[in-house]
C-alpha cells in the first residue's frame, strides 16, 4: 500500500538528508557528467581510428592505442564510478535514515579521485599505460583512488550500521554488498598485478577477473539497489516478489565472483578455469534475469507512470538493459559462439552494453530522481531530458547491435578463412566501425542536453515548483498526486 | 536476513572464488614445474626453457604503453578453443612455407611468455595474432625472394629484412601497398626525421620523406623491434607438452 | 516572504510560514511514496522457464572442461586427452621434393647432433678419448660393419688401432630412418664423401642383424666386425640424386632434378 502523504517529521527528515548531501552528490554527478562527455569525445576518436587510421595520426597522444584505453578508462572510473558514488552515498543515506555528517571529507575524497582519475588518464594518453585492460593507470593512480573511495564510503557503512532496527531493504543489501567487494577485488587485483612480478600468466587472469568483477560486482549491484528503491517509489507499488528479491541478491553474490576468466579461454592456464568462468557468467543471467523481471513486472503494474516519469522511463530501459545484458552473455560465453567471438569486437560491445545500456540508464533515472529533491528544484525543460532519452536509446541500441553483429561476422571469418592473409578476417570490421563511430556521435548529442541540463541544475537555475517535470503534459491527474503550485508563490498547499 | 548472515555469506561466497580463481592461479602460475626433454624420445635434452633475446621487458613496455594489444593478440589456442592452429601461418609454419618443411605449429605454452610481468593475450584480432611474428615475416621474405628470381637468402640477410620490415610497417604500414587496408596506426613520433649529414645512416627508413631528410628510429622503436623480433614460438617442445597428432609419417616434430 | 537569492535560509520565526515554505520547497520529498517490497505476486513462470535455459546453457559451458576431475586441477593446461586436429592442409603437397643425399643427410644431421655429437664432436672430428669419424675407414667402408658399430657398440681398438675403451649400443629409439639418415649423414660429412645413400629399406636389415646376434648386449670387437659383417647392407640401392619426398621418402614422378 503506498501512502499517499507522509507527516512532516518524515518529510523532514527527507529533506534534511537531501540537504545535507547535496553537494558531495552534486558533485558526483556533475563530475561524472563531464568525464561522460570526455569519455565520449574519447570513443569517438578511437573509433573514427579504426575505419580512418590516418585521420590524426601524427599526434602520438591521439593514437589508437591510447586513445582506447584512455576512453574505457574515462568511462568506467570518470562517469561509471563517480555516478555510483553519488548513488551510493544518497541512497544509504536515504534508506539508513540518517543525515550525512561528513559531505566535507566526501567532496575533498571526490576531488582527490579525481585528480588521480586525470593524472591517470593523462598518463595513458601519454605513453605511460600499462597494458592491462581496465587497469591501464599508470601504477601510481590505484592506491590514491582506493584510498579515497574508502574515505567516500565508509560513512555510508556507518549509517547502514547505525540504521534504525528493523527491516532492511534489499536495496541496503546490494549497496552494501557492492561497498564491501570494491574495495576487496580492486584492491586485490591491483596489489597482486603490480607487487609482485614473475607472473605473467597469472597477472593476465587476475586482470581478466577485475574486469568482470568491475562489472558484476561494482555497477550491477549499485543499478540493481537504485532500481529496486526507484521503481516501487515512484510506482507506488509494491515489488513485485520479496522472496525473489533476495533470490537474486544471493544469486549474484554466489555466481559473479567465479566469472571473468573466460577471456582467457586457449591460453596455457589451468583448463578449468576459463570454462569455470563461462560457466558463471552464463549464470549470471539468472539474478539479471530475476531482479529484471522482478522490477519489470512491478513497472508494468502502472504503465502510466512509467511513460510519464523520466525517472522511471531511464530506470525500465535500464532493467531491459539488464536482461539484454544477461541474455549477451549467456550468448557470447556459450560453448560454439564463444570461440567465434572470444577475439572480437563482442568484449567491447558486451562492456557498452553493461557500462552504457545498464548501468548508465539507472544512473540517469537516478540523477532524474534525485536531483531535484538536493537541489529543490525542478528540471527545467521536458524536452531536453526527452531529447536526453531518446538520442541515448538510439545510441546505446546501434552501438549494442552494432558490435555483437559485427562481432560475430568478424569472428566467423577468423575461424573459418585459413590463408595466410590477414585481410579476410580483419576486412569484415570496417563498416561496423563506421556505425559505432555514428553511434557514439549520437551519444555525444545527447550528453550534450543532459549535461546542460545538469549544469543549469547544479547552479541552482532549475524550476521552483511543487510540480514535477514530467515527459507528458498533463492539466489533470497527475500520477504525483493532485496539482502543486506552480511557480512556489505560495498560495496552494503541497497536498 | 541479519547483518551476520549477510556478512559471513557475502564473505564465504566471494572469498571462496576469490582464492580459487584469482590467488592460488597466479602463485601457482609464478612458479611452473619444468619439463625436460625425454632421452631417446625428443631430439633435444635438458630442460625446455626457451630463452628471449634481446630488449624485452622495454620493449613490451613500450607495446603496451602504445596499446598494441587492443588489436593483436599473442596466444595461438589448442584445437578445442579455436581454428588458429589451422591457419598456416600462425602457431609456427606449415609445412609449405617452412624452410625445412616441417609443420612447426603448436600451441602455446606457459614457457612462452616467461620473462614478462604481464602476458600480453591481447583483446581483439583486428590485426594477426603476433606469437609467431618473426616466422610469418620470414616466410613472406623468402617466399618473395623466390618470386623476384633472388633464390635463397643467407640467415644473416633474411633477419636484416625482418627488422627492417618491422620499423616501416611500424613507421606506416599503408606504406607497404598490399597494407592498403590496415588499419593499425602510423606511429612516426617513435622515429625521428632528421638531416642527412653526410652519409645517411645505416639505420635510415626507406619511406618517403623530402630530400636531404632521413628517418632513424628512436629509442622506443628501437626497444620495440627488439621485442617484436623476439616474437617466434615455434620451437620443438618435450614430448610431455607435444599434442600433435600421431604421425602416419616422420613429418611432425616430437 | 521568499528570499530569492538566499533560498536556502529557514530564517522566518513564523512556525506556520516555516513549515508551509519547508513543504511547498521540499514538495518533490513531500510527494515521495513509501517503498513498498512486500509484494506477494506468484513467481512468474517466465523466471522458471529462463532459468532453466540458462542453467542448460551454463552446464554445456562446464561441460567443456572435458572431465570432472580436471575441475580445480591447477597443473593441467590443456583439456586431459587433447590431441591437436590434423590440420594438414587440403591439397598440400607438402614439403617439396628433394634430392635423395640432401633428404637423408637432413635427417641424420638431427639424429647425429643428438645421439653422436656430444662424443664425436660437432665437426666428428672426436678428440683424445673419441675416435674421428672424418677419414674413418669403418665408416666409409662396408655399410654392414659400420651399421653394427652404431647398433651395438664397439670395445676395444677402433680402425685406427688406438683402443678408446667401449662405445655404447646406440641401438635405443633408434628407427631405420634415423638409423639411414645417420649413416648417410655421417659418410657424406666431415670430408668424408662416399657418395651413397644409406636407405631405409638397409637401415631394416641392419636392425635385423642386430637383434639376431647371439649376444645382442655386449660391444662388438673388431675381431668379430670382420668376422661377419665385411658385406654390404642389402636393399635396393638409391641414386642419390634421385627426387624423393622428403616425408615418405619415396621417389616423386617426374619431378625435375
Amino acid at each position: 500500500m503506498s501512502a499517499p502523504s507522509d507527516s512532516p517529521d518524515d518529510i523532514r527528515l527527507r529533506s534534511e538528508i537531501d540537504r545535507s548531501l547535496r553537494h558531495p552528490v552534486m558533485f558526483f554527478f556533475t563530475s561524472g557528467a563531464a568525464w561522460l562527455a570526455v569519455a565520449i569525445l574519447l570513443g569517438i576518436i578511437s573509433s573514427a581510428k579504426v575505419h580512418s587510421p590516418g585521420f590524426w595520426d601524427s599526434c602520438p597522444w591521439m593514437t589508437y592505442g591510447r586513445v582506447q584505453p584512455a576512453h574505457e578508462t574515462a568511462l568506467v572510473y570518470g562517469w561509471g564510478c563517480q555516478a555510483a558514488f553519488g548513488m551510493i552515498i544518497w541512497l544509504m543515506s536515504r534508506l539508513s535514515r540518517q543525515p550525512c555528517r561528513n559531505a566535507g571529507t566526501i567532496l575533498m575524497a571526490g576531488h582527490v579521485w579525481n585528480l588521480a582519475l586525470s593524472l591517470g588518464v593523462i598518463g595513458i594518453l601519454a605513453g605511460g599505460g600499462t597494458g592491462m585492460p581496465w587497469m591501464e593507470m599508470p601504477s601510481f593512480a590505484w592506491i590514491p583512488m582506493l584510498l579515497s573511495y574508502i574515505a567516500i564510503t565508509i560513512w555510508s557503512m556507518v549509517q547502514f550500521k547505525v540504521r534504525p532496527q528493523g527491516h532492511t531493504y534489499i536495496s541496503q543489501w546490494y549497496l552494501m554488498a557492492a561497498l564491501i567487494w570494491f574495495p576487496w577485488f580492486f584492491g586485490s587485483a591491483h596489489f597482486l598485478v603490480h607487487g609482485f612480478s614473475g607472473s605473467p600468466l597469472g597477472a593476465a587472469g587476475v586482470n581478466a577477473w577485475f574486469h568482470s568483477a568491475m562489472l558484476l560486482l561494482f555497477f550491477a549491484p549499485v543499478a540493481i539497489g537504485m532500481a529496486y528503491y526507484l521503481v516501487p517509489k515512484v510506482t507506488g507499488r509494491p515489488v513485485y516478489n520479496y522472496a525473489l528479491s533476495l533470490i537474486g541478491f544471493w544469486s549474484l553474490a554466489i555466481i559473479a565472483p567465479w566469472a571473468g576468466l573466460q577471456k582467457l579461454t586457449g591460453a596455457p592456464i589451468p583448463n578449468f578455469l576459463p570454462y569455470l568462468g563461462a560457466f558463471a557468467a552464463i549464470l549470471f543471467a539468472v539474478p539479471a534475469a530475476v531482479a529484471g523481471i522482478n522490477l519489470l513486472k512491478t513497472a508494468a503494474a502502472d504503465g502510466e507512470t512509467v511513460n510519464v516519469s523520466p525517472t522511471l522511463r531511464f530506470t525500465v530501459w535500464g532493467l531491459v538493459f539488464l536482461l539484454a545484458l544477461g541474455a549477451a552473455s549467456l550468448l557470447l560465453n556459450s560453448p560454439g559462439i564463444a570461440t567465434v567471438t572470444q577475439f572480437t569486437i563482442a568484449n567491447y560491445g558486451f562492456d557498452v552494453l553493461g557500462v552504457y545500456g545498464f548501468f548508465s540508464f539507472v544512473a540517469f533515472g537516478a540523477i532524474y530522481f534525485i536531483v531535484p529533491r538536493i537541489t529543490r528544484r525542478e528540471w527545467l525543460s521536458r524536452r531536453l531530458i526527452k531529447w536526453h532519452f531518446f538520442v541515448s536509446i538510439y545510441g546505446v541500441i546501434s552501438i549494442v547491435v552494432v558490435t555483437l553483429f559485427g562481432a560475430l561476422m568478424q569472428g566467423v571469418a577468423q575461424e573459418t578463412t585459413y590463408d595466410s592473409l590477414w585481410y579476410n578476417a580483419s576486412s569484415t570490421v570496417y563498416p561496423y566501425a563506421v556505425l559505432n563511430t555514428v553511434a557514439w556521435c549520437f551519444l555525444l548529442i545527447s550528453n550534450f542536453f543532459f549535461f546542460i541540463h545538469l549544469t543549469l541544475m547544479w547552479l541552482r537555475l532549475g524550476r521552483r515548483s511543487s510540480h514535477p517535470t514530467l515527459l507528458v503534459h498533463r492539466h489533470s491527474g497527475s500520477p504525483h498526486g493532485p496539482e502543486g503550485d506552480i511557480d512556489n508563490t505560495g498560495t496552494a498547499s503541497a497536498h | 536476513m541479519s547483518f551476520r548472515l549477510f556478512a559471513i555469506g557475502l564473505t564465504a561466497s566471494f572469498g571462496l572464488a576469490w582464492l580459487s580463481v584469482v590467488v592460488v592461479p597466479f602463485f601457482k602460475l609464478r612458479t611452473p614445474s619444468p619439463v625436460s626433454f625425454q632421452e631417446g624420445v625428443d631430439e633435444k635434452e635438458g630442460i625446455y626453457h626457451p630463452k628471449r633475446a634481446g630488449r624485452v621487458v622495454n620493449g613490451a613496455a613500450v607495446y603496451a604503453a602504445n596499446g598494441c594489444y587492443q588489436c593483436h593478440t599473442q596466444v595461438v589456442r589448442p584445437t578445442y578453443a579455436g581454428m588458429d592452429l589451422a591457419r598456416p601461418d600462425v602457431g609456427g609454419l606449415s609445412p609449405t612455407i617452412h624452410p625445412d618443411g616441417i609443420d612447426s605449429r603448436r600451441e602455446s605454452n606457459v614457457f612462452d611468455y616467461s620473462g614478462l610481468d604481464f602476458a600480453m593475450i591481447g583483446n581483439t584480432r583486428v590485426g594477426p595474432d603476433l606469437m609467431n611474428l618473426v616466422p610469418r615475416i620470414e616466410a613472406r621474405i623468402r617466399q618473395q625472394a623466390k618470386d623476384s628470381q633472388e633464390g635463397d637468402l643467407a640467415e644473416g640477410v633474411v633477419a636484416g629484412r625482418v627488422a627492417d620490415y618491422l620499423y616501416k610497417h611500424l613507421y606506416n604500414p599503408r606504406l607497404f601497398p598490399q597494407l592498403y587496408w590496415s588499419s593499425c596506426p602510423s606511429m612516426p613520433f617513435l622515429f625521428e626525421e632528421r638531416e642527412i649529414m653526410g652519409q645517411p645512416s645505416d639505420d635510415a627508413l626507406d619511406v618517403p620523406v623530402e630530400d636531404g631528410w632521413e628517418v632513424v628510429p628512436g629509442d622506443k622503436a628501437d626497444a620495440l623491434v627488439s621485442y617484436l623480433l623476439s616474437l617466434r614460438h615455434d620451437d620443438p617442445v618435450p614430448a610431455a607438452m607435444d599434442y600433435a597428432p600421431p604421425a602416419a609419417t616422420d613429418g611432425p616434430q616430437g | 516572504m521568499q528570499e530569492s537569492n538566499k533560498p536556502d535560509l529557514d530564517d522566518s520565526l513564523n512556525v506556520t510560514e516555516s513549515h508551509d515554505r519547508m513543504l511547498r520547497e521540499a514538495a518533490a520529498v513531500s510527494r515521495e511514496k513509501h517503498v513498498d517490497e512486500g509484494g506477494r505476486e506468484p513467481v512468474s513462470l517466465w523466471i522458471f522457464a529462463s532459468c532453466a535455459v540458462i542453467f542448460i546453457f551454463a552446464g554445456l559451458a562446464l561441460g567443456n572442461i572435458g572431465s570432472l576431475g580436471s575441475l580445480f586441477d591447477y597443473d593441467q593446461t590443456v583439456k586431459p586427452g587433447y590431441v591437436r586436429l590434423d590440420l594438414s592442409e587440403d591439397g598440400a603437397q607438402g614439403p617439396p621434393p628433394a634430392e635423395a643425399l640432401a633428404v637423408y643427410i637432413k635427417k641424420g644431421q638431427k639424429i647425429y647432433s643428438s645421439k653422436c655429437q656430444g662424443c664425436h664432436g660437432g665437426d666428428g672430428k672426436g678428440g683424445p678419448a673419441y675416435p674421428s669419424l672424418a677419414g674413418s675407414e669403418w665408416a666409409l667402408g662396408e655399410t654392414q660393419r659400420f651399421s653394427m658399430i652404431i647398433l651395438g657398440g664397439l670395445m676395444g681398438p677402433s680402425s685406427s688401432g688406438k683402443d678408446y675403451g667401449v662405445m655404447p649400443s646406440q641401438k635405443a629409439g633408434m628407427t631405420a630412418v634415423d638409423l639411414a639418415g645417420v649413416m648417410t649423414y655421417v659418410r657424406n660429412s666431415f670430408g668424408n664423401e662416399a657418395g651413397d645413400v644409406i636407405t631405409e629399406e638397409m637401415a631394416a636389415h641392419a636392425l635385423k642383424l642386430a637383434e639376431e646376434r647371439s649376444d645382442p648386449n655386449q660391444p662388438l670387437s673388431k675381431d668379430e666386425l670382420d668376422e661377419k659383417y665385411l658385406a654390404p647392407l642389402e636393399g635396393e640401392p638409391l641414386d642419390p640424386t634421385m627426387m624423393i619426398d622428403p616425408v615418405s621418402l619415396q621417389p616423386v614422378e617426374g619431378a625435375a632434378g
